[in-house]
């Protein structure tokens, strides 16, 4: 399998590794919303494990973390302002979430597994994936619960996050033909 | 073998600083760069919430500051003021606009930007009928928002006692 379906499926960030769950259960109330911190997570995860796989020779091993938190940080801030100067509307609904970006273990997991140690194309690559997989679990995650709250509206508030995303990784795992999705490599 | 870890050590920090300095720079520059666009969009709001409370064909022009450390008259036209200020809540400075009718009692409450924690901060979202009982006289703070509710009214009782002394509802 190629860097890219391997990271965007067989790792994928939320429904093997159950990674970045908590923008995903808080921003996908809307397909609109999921849109937009897809989006925004994509640039941060791209962006700073591009900057870590250039810079990966300058980093000593033992201040590695700061390092790559730092990193993380200003692609974060600079998302959010972006975001504040260009989609305003968006900025007033999500701004909260777009700013725990920084947070998100699947960016730091992405770096240290990957963008620290291996060369900037397959970095890239890797980085395309994990994004593409986070997109599209999100959005669809977002897609059910629109979907569900027009005849069941729990779906649309906070605890609806939890059942349809707890239902969408029942049907992941029954169809998944990838062995033990509990034990990503 | 001491000499050794002490050069790390240098490495780290130097390496960790350089990176800082990098990060601010960089940021420094993109916030001077977005910084217009974030203006106008802010501007944009606040007419759009004045047009809300005094209607959509009134001739308005934007207040030249956004700095919500002051309290500004937006409008004053009508028998009818809008103000807007500011104050901070639990998450951080909000921006809210006030109407004042010639009764001198309030006619409408818009929050413009707010930084409530999600789900605590929907009571500020337009025509909830929390924001609507500033219309009817006392508000009473929001059980769960405590800080939220009890910033705002304050705003909302400063705006318009200020309000009531502007020449339009005079």
């Amino acid at each position: 399998m190629s860097v890219f379906a391997a990271a965007a499926l067989r790792r994928n960030p939320v429904w093997v590794q159950l990674l970045g769950l908590c923008p995903l259960l808080a921003v996908s109330n809307t397909v609109a919303n999921a849109a937009g911190l897809a989006v925004a997570s994509a640039v941060v995860l791209i962006g700073s494990a591009t900057v870590v796989a250039l810079a990966r020779k300058l980093i000593p091993k033992d201040v590695r973390l700061p390092c790559f938190v730092l990193i993380i940080a200003t692609f974060t801030t600079a998302v959010g302002l972006a975001m504040e100067a260009y989609a305003f509307a968006l900025h007033q609904r999500i701004a909260l979430f777009v700013q725990i970006i920084v947070t998100n273990c699947m960016i730091l997991g992405q770096i240290e597994r990957v963008a620290s140690k291996e060369r900037v194309g397959r970095t890239l690559l890797d980085a395309l994936g994990t994004a593409a997989g986070f997109a599209a679990a999100i959005l669809v995650l977002g897609a059910a619960r629109e979907v569900i709250a027009i005849g069941f509206p729990l779906a649309a508030m906070p605890a609806g996050a939890f059942l349809v995303a707890g239902m969408l990784l029942a049907l992941v795992r029954v169809f998944s033909r990838a062995g033990n999705p509990g034990s990503p490599k | 073998m001491a000499r050794r870890r002490r050069v790390k050590a240098i490495q780290g920090i130097a390496v960790l600083a350089t990176l800082a300095v990098l990060a601010g720079g960089a940021l420094a520059w993109f916030s001077q760069t977005t910084e217009e666009a974030v203006r106008r969009n802010r501007q944009a709001a606040e007419a759009r919430v004045v047009r809300e409370l005094a209607g959509a064909d009134v001739a308005f022009a934007p207040a030249t500051t956004v700095d919500a450390g002051e309290d500004v008259v937006l409008f004053c036209e009508r028998e009818l003021v809008v103000l807007r200020g500011g104050g901070r809540g639990y998450g951080g400075a909000f921006r809210l606009a006030v109407a004042v009718g010639a009764d001198g009692a309030v006619a409408g409450v818009r929050v413009i930007e707010h930084r409530e924690t999600p789900g605590f901060g929907d009571i500020l979202e337009a025509g909830t009928a929390w924001l609507d009982s500033f219309r009817a006289g006392e508000p009473h703070a929001v059980t769960g928002a405590t800080v939220t509710s009890t910033a705002v009214i304050a705003a909302v009782q400063r705006l318009a006692a200020r309000g009531r002394q502007e020449a339009c509802v005079r």
